[in-house]
């Protein structure tokens, strides 16, 4: 008893903690948001995507990935239709019967995974790169500069389907092929900061103090110039998003097995002419909504992070 | 009989709204009344966020928002300015009140030739046109004192020195033969011989076209060479108003008392400046026994601690595809001593290659020429790690600006013992208590070790600073420029503390400045620089009082003088 009670309290601690540091986060979060509609809109967007997204396996009406359950005479139904089971298709089926709600909620499932997983890796090495730049100079900083500017001199999309071309298809490539979207003007605008950081004295007194210089990359310039790499890195999801279901809709992007929205979109592209507009258009306006939520929540973090704006804006 | 004064302010009253939702107000003006007489320069004197720029803004009508006009009236030649649309204040601007800014490097527009700025203000504000405007244009510039006027007309701004473009603003902002001038700070950017003469220039176009001039400065040297009449200021409000003579001779407020004693003066040496309320070093700190340790382990000897043998710094601008390989020597062939527990002063104008020594001896820059030798050991020979640390970190730095010379994202203590646990030369729990050590050291509450730096003060960062490099235990530590960013009054409590720590410690300083003054109370001797060249050195009292070399001479006439009571 007396360990339960123990245990208890350290779990209360804990849970304090965490309410602790929920709060923290809410009260940078609230001065950001706090007046802007639009934004607040866009954020409650955003939750309610990212939420169906992690539940889709609990919630969806159906698994659109077992084949078992589907019906190839409940092909092509329009929304609101009764299905041979019995239970109601609220947006229709595609033509092989399965349910579009479902396939929308995996989907929208499948583009945002992709869209994190390429955002936070390429940024990742955007950041570490753009800090190596900017500390070691010399041939370092050539090397990888000049790889950012012929990164950036080729179309992404170009770039993605040479990509995808010589590796095939598939989630993971597709992933790759984002990251190296992302990458490169990260690795500038971290470059770029950490130069301005580094001709500030905080520096040369870490540096006359003898602390090497790759705690210098991490304690002093890393927690210095993140601030705008961060504010950029909504913008870099929606993008992300975007160009992943701009490759699955060209058919290179993830395989047919596993649907993103933009395979979805692609799916419903033969039907639409005959009148079977939900097949194309609801992961089509799942998807524009989307972004437009990313977008707006981004734009108002920019405006937030901007000093020039701010002053007017107040 | 009275007449109606030029310009007459009462009970100006200007508020910043601040806070979460903008509920709190900040007063930056708390019921201001000015008056001016035509042709009468009248100074404007206080120190950061007194206020004195918010005066100037108000009376053009400049006010950003959501600066708020709360009450008061401004009447020039009996005319109400406030509520004035921005057309009418349009007329008024550059018309009638000419404005002066602090950098005429920005002021002045970069693309377009100085010809061409001051035939466009004439333009604006005259009937003249074509040749007559040129013609004006030259006179204009050599009334303002431009040399070779008919030749600068064709420069850029950028081909001009400070001084010349100052004039040149000058010239614009008396094209339109306005009534007042309001200079904001019309000097701070240049250097001290630059400065005395640019605002004689002031002082002649104000008799010569009697032009009231309102002066803003934190400098109470400009005013006291400049201004017949002194209104004081602090946190936005009236202090005190008297003729120049009067306030600085018989000031009556504690504030303007302290204020005076806070500046430092060239004539002599004094012990530390007499200031009235600061924090004195707590002897019962165990800060103090950190320090001491290790001072009671070194002979006290008096030796020469670092030896500078003719050393040149040439920075080399690499050859481009447009561009041939360019050299700049900042520094050329420089000698000098310094005795353990000794302060040496290199004193000199912008440019000089003061700093670059300093970076060098530090080895933050690398040594074109000559050697360093501290310690008796030139850094350049030492092989094992150990021993060249340990030769680096007993050199520390007190850096120039306070708002970048700490690391934004730690606390304060982290900043102070970061280095000594990277180094392992310290464990967590003692860095803590180490931290608040120093920091109460400084004159600082122990307990604000645990505050991000953005939570301080130009003065408490900058003692952060030296808490900073007190921890390595430093025998040497090169002070750049370490008050140039602070207010008189932050700064002679600086320097006190600096002394104090000093002899202390028995620590040796490097103390570089711009000011003469300043170096004056805190070097014992002084080595005087221009253009990378060591000019003069000797003690502080051979430099001051028979200065040898012409240059030398020049820099201390150009200082501005003032006779004060001796508050001592």
């Amino acid at each position: 008893m007396h360990f339960s009670t123990l245990e208890f309290a350290t779990k209360s601690n804990k849970m304090k903690n965490l309410k602790h540091i929920f709060n923290s986060l809410l009260n940078k979060i609230r001065p950001i948001f706090s007046g802007h509609y639009i934004a607040i809109a866009g954020l409650i967007g955003f939750s309610f995507f990212l939420l169906v997204a992690i539940l889709a396996p609990w919630i969806a009406p159906q698994n659109p990935y077992d084949l078992m359950v589907l019906d190839i005479m409940d092909g092509l139904l329009p929304p609101l239709s009764k299905l041979g089971n019995g239970t109601t298709a609220w947006l229709g089926t595609d033509a092989l019967g399965r349910d579009i709600l479902s396939a929308v909620m995996y989907g929208l499932r499948l583009s945002l995974f992709v869209a994190f997983v390429a955002v936070s890796i390429g940024t990742t090495i955007g950041v570490i790169l753009g800090l190596l730049a900017a500390v070691k100079g010399g041939w370092v900083e050539t090397i990888i500069m000049r790889a950012v500017d012929l990164k950036v001199s080729f179309p992404g999309i170009l770039l993605a389907l040479m990509m995808l071309a010589i590796f095939g298809t598939g989630v993971d490539k597709i992933i790759y092929a984002l990251i190296i979207g992302v990458w490169a003007s990260k690795a500038r605008l971290t470059r770029s900061q950490a130069l301005s950081e580094m001709q500030k004295e905080y520096i040369d007194a870490a540096r006359i103090s003898g602390i090497p210089n790759w705690r210098i990359m991490v304690r002093f310039l890393l927690p210095n110039s993140i601030a705008p790499v961060l504010v950029m890195v909504p913008m870099a999801l929606s993008g992300a998003i975007g160009a992943e279901a701009t490759l699955s809709f060209l058919g290179v992007g993830v395989p047919i097995t596993e649907p993103s929205l933009g395979l979805l979109i692609a799916n419903g592209n033969d039907y639409i002419l005959s009148g079977k507009w939900w097949i194309s258009i609801i992961p089509g306006l799942v998807l524009v909504s989307l972004v437009l939520c990313i977008n707006v929540v981004a734009d108002r973090i920019r405006e937030y992070n901007n000093p020039y704006l701010k002053s007017k804006d107040q | 009989m009275k007449t109606t004064p030029l310009l007459e302010i009462k009970n100006l009253t200007v508020t910043y709204p601040y806070g979460p939702q903008g509920k709190d107000e900040l007063k930056a003006l708390d019921q201001i009344f000015i008056n001016l007489s035509e042709g009468q320069i009248s100074g404007i004197v206080g120190e950061s966020g007194a206020g004195k720029s918010t005066i100037g803004k108000a009376i053009l009508g400049l006010l950003d928002p959501p600066a708020n006009l709360v009450s008061g009236e401004i009447r020039f030649r009996g005319n109400s300015l406030v509520g004035l649309s921005e057309a009418q204040f349009e007329s008024l601007r550059g018309n009638q009140i000419g404005y002066i800014y602090q950098n005429p490097m920005t002021a002045l527009n970069p693309v377009l030739t100085i010809g061409e700025q001051v035939i466009e203000a004439i333009e604006a504000n005259t009937n003249m046109r074509g040749k007559n405007a040129q013609a004006y244009a030259i006179q204009l510039l050599k009334r303002a004192e431009v040399s070779f006027a008919e030749d600068r007309l064709q420069k850029y701004p950028h081909q001009l020195s400070g001084g010349l473009c100052q004039r040149i603003v000058f010239a614009i902002a008396i094209a339109a033969k306005p009534k007042l001038i309001i200079a904001d700070e019309p000097t701070t950017a240049l250097d001290v011989t630059v400065q005395k003469s640019v605002l004689q220039t002031l002082i002649k176009l104000s008799k010569e076209e009697q032009i009231a001039i309102i002066l803003i400065t934190h400098d109470i040297g400009v005013i006291a060479e400049t201004c017949d009449y002194v209104y004081v200021l602090r946190n936005g409000k009236h202090v005190e108003q008297d003729t120049t003579n009067n306030v600085l001779q018989r000031p009556t407020q504690d504030y303007t008392k302290s204020l005076m004693a806070s500046v430092p003066i060239i004539e002599k040496r004094l012990h530390r400046f007499p200031l009235s309320e600061e924090a004195k070093l707590k002897d019962a700190s165990t800060g103090l026994h950190y320090l001491q340790e290790k001072q009671s382990t070194q002979d006290s000897t008096h030796e020469s601690l670092l030896e500078v043998h003719n050393l040149s710094k040439i920075f080399i601008t690499p050859s481009s595809l447009l561009k041939a390989k360019q050299l700049f020597t900042a520094v050329k062939n420089v000698s000098f001593n310094v005795m353990r527990g000794e302060t040496v002063g290199i004193v000199g104008e912008s440019g000089s290659g003061k700093t670059t020594i300093g970076r060098m001896i530090l080895g933050l820059e690398d040594i074109t020429d000559g050697r360093v030798i501290y310690r008796g050991k030139d850094l350049k020979e030492l092989v094992d790690s150990a021993e060249r640390r340990a030769h680096c970190l007993s050199m520390q730095c007190i850096f120039q600006d306070p708002y970048s010379s700490l690391n934004p994202r730690m606390t304060a203590g982290e900043n102070i013992t970061y280095g000594l646990r990277v180094h392992k030369m310290i464990n967590p729990d003692k860095a803590k208590s180490l931290a608040q050590d120093l920091m109460a050291l400084v004159g600082l509450p122990s307990e604000d070790a645990e505050k991000l730096p953005h939570a301080f003060s130009g003065g408490e960062r900058q003692r952060i600073g030296i808490a900073r490099a007190l921890s390595y235990r430093p025998d040497f530590i090169f002070c750049d420029e370490p008050t140039s960013a602070l207010d008189v009054s932050v700064q002679a409590n600086l320097l006190n503390l600096l002394k104090d720590l000093q002899e202390k410690f028995s620590l040796t300083l490097l103390f570089v400045s711009h000011d003469l003054a300043v170096i004056r109370q805190m070097c014992d001797s002084v080595i005087v620089m221009k253009e990378g060249e060591a000019l003069e050195k000797g003690s502080n009292k051979d430099i001051f009082e028979s200065p040898q070399h012409n240059y030398t001479k020049s820099l201390l006439n150009s200082m501005p003088k003032f006779n004060r009571i001796d508050l001592i």
